[in-house]
């Protein structure tokens, strides 16, 4: 008898019990909340879920790289062989940005040391031209980042749908990265080697692109979309020259030796 | 002397605060004790021995409203009962005030001890980033930040190298250190927020402003010797030391180690460009 009533009894007593569990369920049910929703690499976890775009949080999620792996991505776009966006993590943004602005420095640094060792074996004292830091400066940058946003603009206008402009960027961001050592290696006042590095630099760059938007481009419905694969290589080629011509046309006035 | 109603309690505390402004700088003046059932009767004995008796109704304010008003305005400190403490909390309709007495007085100094303030803090900031210290409170010297060194160093950088750029391109190389100095510090700051550090933006502005001190010298030196021999060591040593000072505030950012590098280059960048300027005037 008195063992059925004591069974009873605690039952009648789980319940209070178990609103006393309730107090550390919240903190259970959000507690992954946070993790699957923050970064994919769980480092920022204290960031807000939902940001607004003018918030620096905002852009977070597309710094969330370590070196290890920026590294190894200017790396592979030299040597385009697969298609490096696909990992798990998704395109970057720091990656592009200080890619081009190290590109710039070098353009800087090669075109003036260029220019010193020309003035310095042909004799002659030459100051260097400072207007071409500003045009490195525009030309980067314009073809770095305002190009692909116009082309991200144009391919969803034309129905592509799987293209989203932070790829965009870093595709023609890291695309630039094999023009870093070209240009220090044009410091070299060889006009054959100046031009045969330029040209495999155009091609390995140009490859990369072509490699890494034409699965994008592919995914359209209509074929015809595929056809701006030729304004990229144009466009390309003609930035390839317009650097080769401005930046790497240091020549010694009179022939060496 | 009786405590009259409360109306006209009201309308007369403005003319107390003015009166007892006055009474303040009597030097034997004791204030009322607060108490809680009117310290009307009490008031006039003490204060108003040289004064009218018609104000004697208007000392019935409130005592703690005289207390309050008189300790915020009246600047000499020696007025007897007050307490002596440099921090003073009140509590005024409700709202929490805290006053500090910081101890120094700059209405009324002369403008040459003001710029002589602002010179040592500019100074005793260049020490502190030419030679950190790691510990107590001389790393928190950068926590009151100013712009005024960083825009001292800019602007000496650039007029040093654009006097001696060609004079055709010196306004280009003026523009151009002024640009690269502002936005580049501007863009470091927020690429280290970006990438999870925990940066105070002025702040980071100001320890990447005085950073460039060293490059100053670097660039002061090549103003005047034009040996490329005394220049590149003296340049390539001011950079290292740019760099290595600015790393240092990298230490309470708490950005992960294995992106710390991502941060650092970005500094190195900005450094090297300017030092590549200084090397090539």
């Amino acid at each position: 008898m008195s063992g059925k009533y004591q069974t009873l009894d605690v039952n009648e007593e789980a319940q209070p019990l178990e609103f006393k569990s309730f107090l550390g369920q919240p903190d259970a049910a959000v507690e992954p909340a946070p993790a699957a929703t923050s970064s994919r690499r769980g480092y920022t976890t204290d960031r807000p879920v939902s940001t607004s775009f003018w918030q620096v949080e905002h852009y977070q999620k597309w710094f969330d790289v370590d070196t290890n792996t920026v590294l190894m991505r200017c790396l592979m776009s030299m040597y385009p062989i697969d298609s490096h966006l696909t990992g798990p993590e998704g395109p970057d943004l720091y990656g592009p940005f200080w890619t081009l602005t190290t590109l710039i420095l070098a353009l800087f640094v090669s075109s003036s040391l260029a220019s010193s060792i020309a003035s310095y074996l042909s004799s002659e004292p030459t100051d260097y031209n400072w207007t071409l830091l500003s045009v490195a400066v525009g030309l980067i940058y314009i073809y770095g980042l305002a190009v692909p946003t116009g082309i991200w603009a144009v391919l969803q206008w034309s129905g592509v749908q799987e293209c989203s402009v932070v790829e965009c960027l870093s595709i023609w961001g890291y695309g630039m990265t094999v023009w870093i050592p070209t240009a220090l290696l044009c410091i070299i006042p060889v006009p054959l080697l100046r031009w045969g590095l330029t040209l495999l630099a155009a091609l390995i760059s140009l490859a990369f692109i072509i490699r890494n938007i034409y699965p994008i481009l592919a995914t359209a419905e209509s074929k015809s979309v595929r056809l701006f694969v030729i304004v990229f290589i144009v466009l390309h080629l003609g930035v390839a020259l317009s650097l080769k011509i401005v930046f790497f046309s240091y020549y010694v006035a009179k022939p060496i030796g | 002397m009786a405590a009259p109603n409360s109306a006209t309690l009201e309308s007369n505390q403005f003319i107390v605060a003015d009166e007892e402004y006055d009474e303040d700088s009597i030097p034997g003046y004791t204030l009322p004790q607060p108490s809680p059932n009117g310290a009307g009767p009490t008031t006039p004995g003490t204060a108003g021995a040289g004064k009218g008796k018609g104000r004697a109704p208007e000392q019935l304010a409130p005592p703690s409203n005289v207390n309050e008003l008189s300790g915020r305005i009246g600047t000499p400190s020696g007025s007897g009962s007050r307490s002596p403490n440099t921090n003073k909390s009140q509590t005024i309709a409700g709202v929490r005030l805290e006053t500090r007495y910081t101890g120094v007085d700059s209405l009324d100094e002369p403008v040459t001890t003001t710029l002589a303030r602002d010179l040592l803090s500019i100074y005793s900031k260049v020490v502190q980033v030419l030679w950190p210290r790691r510990k107590g409170q001389a790393r928190e010297v950068l926590r009151d930040w100013d712009l005024w060194g960083p825009f001292i160093f800019c602007l000496s950088l650039a007029i040093m190298l654009s006097i001696n750029a060609p004079p055709t391109q010196s306004l280009g190389v003026f523009t151009g250190v002024v640009v690269i100095v502002s936005v580049g510090s501007v863009i470091i700051t927020f690429n280290a927020k970006l990438l999870g550090g925990r940066v105070s933006f002025f702040q980071s502005l100001c320890a990447l402003g005085y950073c460039i001190f060293p490059l100053v010298v670097a660039a002061l030196v090549g103003t005047f010797v034009h040996i490329l021999l005394v220049r590149l060591p003296v340049t390539l040593v001011a950079l290292a030391w740019s760099v290595w000072a600015s790393v240092n505030f990298l230490d309470g950012t708490h950005i992960e180690t294995q992106r710390i590098l991502l941060a650092v280059y970005p500094q190195c960048l900005f450094y090297f460009v300017l030092a590549w300027m200084i090397l090539i005037q």
